[in-house]
């Protein structure tokens, strides 16, 4: 093999991870838990609205979000606009752009911090599931009565 | 009436599919929205997978059945982009680039393969497909999880190594069919596979006019002229598989995205047979096949599939009995086939032969002068 044709060939190949990073860059996928929770920052609770439609890169979520709910919504990428709008008076509209870290794959994204013009840190955070315990057998609970 | 013939001859299998669906397509009493709607939903699934077969053809390989191979490494870039958590397009562009250096060294030793088997490149591929079948089950059932770290563990067995038997693609589920929304009719229309179709037979009529596309149809037609011109005939016909694996393993994820669904174990293993048979339903041959022949095929191949079941239940009370008989016919075309081709070659060398010889065919009877 050439000298040619082997630079070539590693060019080819350099390209070819290249383009596969970048694909992986903008096609990770995320799932993010849109939180109405309340959120307490310093002094101030948070609230969201009592009712609040919510719209993820232009694609609304099946129903309207109440306070302390939680809808799940997968996206891919790391750049995402976020809209949500007060169904009580639809001009009362928020507006703001995500960016999710690329290895950080479950978020939760805070309504009430989004509403509530918070920094960007208190936006999204990772969701960690709870982990299980393991309960020794004599403390574990059993149900003697029948309902 | 020589012609009527010989047209009859060359086009038996098509035929005979046209006047089974004649009558399968009445009897199922589908309605004809649903037909079209079916029909082209596959033909944008199925119909990579078929024109993958086109170049090998062209270099003399006949049907390429070690196109599983490729098969199997589309297979494995759709487990590692799930694994990963890739979605959407670049999650399949993702996909094909992984699947991309796996099906060029299989291609690379399958075509190694062919060539110490010249003359029989058929079972030598079918063969070679169920050896790195074993391959591909080290892989899926043990190396995944112990060698190749796995991050989503919903993918592994409860033992902790080794692929589930089913892994879910919804991630990338039917996004290329929705890429582009077209409803005409209350008809969808998969415009970005037809368009991926389109490129890729292009892509085939362009490379047959290059040079070395030509040295390809050269190692086709003779090996020994095409040596004696300078052509590297073994190189080419490496190439030849190398493209078709490729492509195999392309087909395999536009296929299995439309699906929805990865069967770990086995769904890489009827590819080869299934667009064989389209090919060849097509009015292809073991010598000579087309685009047309491929998309032909795959209508005719997949009409039969849809109505068969219901023909068989309204014709005779079993939807079972209408099955059997699609794969009996569907399958039964892939010998038949190679039965024509066969018979054919062979009249031809005796044709000529005789000719040689100054007398007369065998085959008529009479004593040829020595």
């Amino acid at each position: 093999m050439s000298p040619r044709s082997l630079f070539q060939r590693m060019c080819v190949v350099l390209a070819l991870i290249a383009i596969a990073t970048f694909l992986f860059y903008i096609g990770k996928g995320h799932t993010l838990f849109i939180d109405t929770n309340a959120l307490t920052v310093g002094d101030n609770e948070l609230r969201s609205y009592a009712s609040a439609t919510v719209i993820v890169n232009g694609k609304k979520l099946n129903s309207s979000m109440g306070r302390a709910e939680r809808s799940m919504v997968v996206v891919g990428g790391p750049k995402h606009t976020i809209e949500i709008v007060d169904d009580a008076d639809t001009d009362r509209r928020v507006t703001k752009k995500l960016t999710i870290p690329t290895f950080m794959n479950k978020v939760i994204v805070s309504i009430p911090a989004i509403i509530g013009d918070c920094p960007e840190e208190y936006w999204i955070t990772p969701f960690i599931p709870p982990s299980m315990v393991d309960v020794p057998v004599e403390k574990m609970q059993q149900q003697n009565t029948l309902p | 009436m020589k012609k009527l013939r010989l047209f009859l001859i060359e086009n038996s299998v098509v035929i005979t599919f046209i006047v089974l669906l004649a009558i399968a397509i009445p009897a199922s009493k589908l309605p004809g929205q649903f037909l079209l709607q079916e029909i082209l939903t596959r033909l944008g699934r199925s119909s990579f997978l078929v024109i993958s077969l086109l170049l090998p053809i062209m270099a003399g390989m006949g049907l390429n059945f070690g196109m599983v191979l490729g098969a199997m490494a589309g297979q494995i870039g759709l487990i590692f982009i799930s694994d990963w958590g890739v979605i959407g397009i670049p999650g399949l562009l993702l996909a094909m680039i992984i699947s991309l250096p796996i099906s060029v060294i299989l291609g690379w030793l399958c075509g190694s393969i062919m060539n110490k088997a010249k003359g029989r490149e058929m079972v030598t591929g079918y063969i070679l497909a169920f050896f790195m079948n074993g391959v591909y089950m080290l892989f899926a059932l043990y190396a995944m999880g112990i060698i190749i770290p796995v991050l989503n563990l919903e993918l592994l067995l409860s033992r902790g190594f080794g692929l589930r038997n089913v892994i879910d693609l919804i991630n990338v589920r039917q996004c290329l069919e929705t890429f582009i929304p077209l409803k005409i009719a209350g008809v969808n229309i998969p415009v970005l596979n037809y368009l991926i179709i389109a490129a890729v037979g292009i892509f085939i009529v362009w490379f047959r006019k290059t040079k070395f596309g030509q040295d390809m149809r050269a190692a086709g037609q003779d090996r020994a002229v095409a040596s004696a011109a300078g052509i590297s005939v073994d190189r080419t016909r490496i190439f030849a598989i190398i493209i078709s694996t490729v492509l195999a393993g392309f087909g395999q994820i536009i296929f299995l995205q439309n699906m929805g669904t990865i069967n770990t174990t086995n769904s890489h293993e009827q590819t080869g047979l299934f667009a064989i048979a389209s090919l060849l339903i097509g009015g292809a041959s073991v010598t000579k096949a087309s685009i047309p022949n491929a998309l032909i095929g795959v209508i005719l191949f997949h009409l039969l599939f849809l109505v068969a079941p219901m023909a068989g239940k309204n014709l005779v009370g079993s939807a079972m009995i209408g099955e059997y008989f699609r794969q009996f016919v569907s399958y039964g075309v892939i010998a038949l086939a190679l039965v024509l081709y066969e018979w054919k070659r062979v009249a031809q060398e005796d044709a000529s032969r005789a000719m040689l010889r100054g007398g007369v065919a065998p085959d008529k009877g009479k004593v040829n002068t020595l």
